[in-house]
């Protein structure tokens, strides 16, 4: 999984000049095929140039306005956005459930975490009241949003459908 | 509009938006109170039949973070309401730079101008230092304790307040080593009979009292978390000095109101100059017809959390709803939550001696051990309640005191029935929950003018 990234992050300002969105086509068959062995400093060196704006990993932190805008409402693939505070109990167990099976998605969907603390603008202006509240973007609209715990098939069913409409 | 900005503690502590109670106050204080409480059921818990091998202990870390995190959650709540109520909100500090116009600094120290037709004022108090070597660097106060991120230690808490003896009385229960030192009376303003049962309960059960006694120097003998102070304190009564070492100072000797440096003199606003309290009539206006003020900064009013609340909604309801309701501020209940909780409504016996005179007035009292307390073995004649009636008035209830369990909830209903004009006849017409603590007032006999003992005897 790890070395999959690794090559997407290489391989990403070559394939898809477009930025700053970010892009998740299939990797073509070659590239796959390639074994870990071949993995150069130089992916890595790349990877962290481009890791915090441009190139985002399956779940990322959102750092500000601007970085939401970019990575959440710009993204051509769909983004669930996890709304949470530290101070939040059920947030401590929603968070590593979703990202579980947002992982098990590979790639069709992107997870974004909102700190309503350090990012209480924007918690306001996607009217978040109670935590956690997950909200599901694509193209830039709020198309389905879901409030408190959620066992993982109830995830894995919020998750599919983002992903199909 | 909303502008709440805290100026952080000498020592850097700041908190959210929902003002001292929320944050530094009531809510922190009741929870540690309840953490000590459980503390103590723990160990009645074996009378009736627990049997546990562990040494129980307590840590204070995982109790501030609890408690901090369901403060954030009442943060966040206030952030959710004001914004649906359409209230804009701005984390500035505000002060006046002329009429009907103020000046709003963030954190950033941008500064913005807002004009308004009308202003309420209500900022409240800040813990007050003592003014000697040593206090502002090395002294904590309850806007510190409250989230203090490592346990407080062998702590002297100077101050006779509410804030002193509710705070040293939880930092006593979680088993810390407590001493208190009061310069005079123990809480000023209160029954004076009650406080010194307060203060005698506390002792009983492992508080130290330095009574008559101030601090003169507070010494940094090494730093760390928490450090060693030594702390030089000084005889009201002579020369006599006492010196002792102690992790923590906990400074609770009365709060100053925030109003000097908001630019009220420039809008002619009138304060009270030795107090800093902003003096109102019954409408909370201010001498300036278009600026009111609400809450703990008011002059001879309760520093309570209903109070300014109430005071708010029916001012709101007033200027913009078109109602005459003024704020009702006497009877007001209210509950300090030491040890031996003690809730009360109405005046205190000196008060009411002072306004009624002695011959005007009853006092009914009695002793009362709760049932609860009998199998733990734990103290008989100590719990305690009073009422004061005017005579000349068909013995209306002029005054309620119970020390004892959960005093703030007993008293409740009874600050309802005082409100309705409770007499001693309609209390003794009312028949008794048992068994209960606040049964012991629907059957109170004895007078204190009788000079019967109220101590209960025996089984």
């Amino acid at each position: 999984m790890a070395q999959r990234v690794v090559l997407r992050r290489f391989l990403a300002p070559v394939l898809f000049r477009k930025l700053p969105r970010c892009r998740w086509g299939p990797l073509p068959p070659e590239v796959l095929a390639q074994g870990s062995s071949g993995r150069p400093a130089a992916a890595l060196c790349l990877a962290r140039t481009f890791s915090t704006t441009k190139i985002s990993k399956v779940t990322f932190n959102v750092q500000d306005g601007p970085d939401f805008q970019d990575r959440v409402v710009n993204s051509d693939t769909p983004v669930v956005v996890d709304f949470h505070a530290q101070w939040c109990g059920p947030c401590k167990i929603l968070g590593p459930r979703l990202e579980k099976m947002v992982a098990k998605q590979e790639g069709k969907v992107l997870m974004a975490k909102v700190d309503i603390d350090d990012n209480t603008d924007l918690a306001i202006e996607y009217e978040v009241s109670a935590v956690p509240t997950v909200l599901a973007i694509k193209n830039g609209d709020v198309v389905d949003k879901f409030v408190g715990i959620k066992d993982e098939d109830q995830l894995e069913a919020f998750l599919k459908k983002l992903i199909g409409c | 509009m909303v502008l709440d900005f805290v100026k952080p503690s000498p020592l850097g502590t700041s908190w959210g938006l929902g003002g001292t109670c929320v944050n530094v106050g009531c809510i922190p204080k009741k929870l540690m109170h309840q953490a000590a409480l459980l503390g103590q059921a723990l160990k009645d818990s074996r009378k009736f039949g627990w049997e546990y091998e562990e040494q129980v202990k307590h840590n204070w870390e995982t109790m501030t973070e609890a408690i901090q995190n369901h403060i954030c959650s009442l943060n966040w709540g206030y952030r959710v309401t004001l914004r649906e109520k359409s209230v804009t909100y701005a984390n500035s500090y505000g002060e006046f730079v002329e009429h009907h116009k103020i000046k709003a600094t963030n954190r950033k120290g941008q500064e913005t101008f807002y004009t308004a037709g009308k202003f309420v004022i209500a900022t409240g108090e800040r813990p007050r230092y003592l003014g000697i070597p040593g206090d502002k660097e090395y002294c904590i106060t309850s806007d510190d304790l409250f989230s203090l991120p490592y346990c407080p230690g062998k702590t002297l808490v100077v101050g006779a307040s509410y804030v002193a003896l509710e705070c040293a009385g939880f930092l006593a229960g979680i088993g810390l080593n407590v001493t208190v030192m009061v310069r005079s009376i123990l809480l000023r303003g209160f029954d004076q009979e009650i406080a010194e049962k307060i203060g005698a309960y506390m002792e009983l059960n492992g508080v130290k009292f330095l009574r008559k006694y101030i601090p003169v120097k507070i010494q940094l003998l090494e730093e760390g978390t928490p450090g060693r102070l030594k702390v030089v304190a000084q005889s009201t009564e002579g020369s006599e000095t006492v010196e002792e070492e102690y992790n923590t100072v906990l400074l609770a000797i009365g709060r100053d109101s925030c109003t000097r440096k908001m630019g009220l003199e420039k809008v002619g606003v009138k304060i009270n100059e030795k107090t800093g309290k902003i003096p109102v009539n019954d409408e909370e206006q201010t001498n300036v017809p278009y600026i009111y003020a609400i809450g703990d900064v008011l002059e001879d009013k309760p520093e309570l959390t209903p109070v300014a609340i109430r005071a708010g909604k029916l001012l709101a309801r007033r200027l913009f709803g078109g109602r005459l309701e003024k704020c009702d501020y006497i009877n007001v209940p209210t509950t300090v939550f030491t040890p031996l909780e003690y809730g009360c409504c109405g005046l205190s016996e000196e008060k009411a001696m002072e306004l009624y005179k002695k011959d005007n007035i009853e006092v009914y009292h009695t002793f009362f051990w709760p049932l609860e307390w009998t199998v733990a073995g734990r103290e008989d004649n100590t719990c305690f309640g009073k009422i004061i009636c005017n005579k000349r008035d068909d013995n209306r209830v002029i005054g309620f005191h119970v020390l004892g369990p959960s005093a703030g909830e007993v008293t409740q209903g009874f600050a309802a029935a005082m409100k309705c004009g409770l007499t001693k006849q309609l209390l003794d017409d009312t028949i008794g929950i048992h068994p209960t603590c606040g049964e012991i007032f629907t059957t109170m006999e004895i007078t204190k003018s009788s000079g019967l003992t109220i101590s209960q005897k025996g089984c």
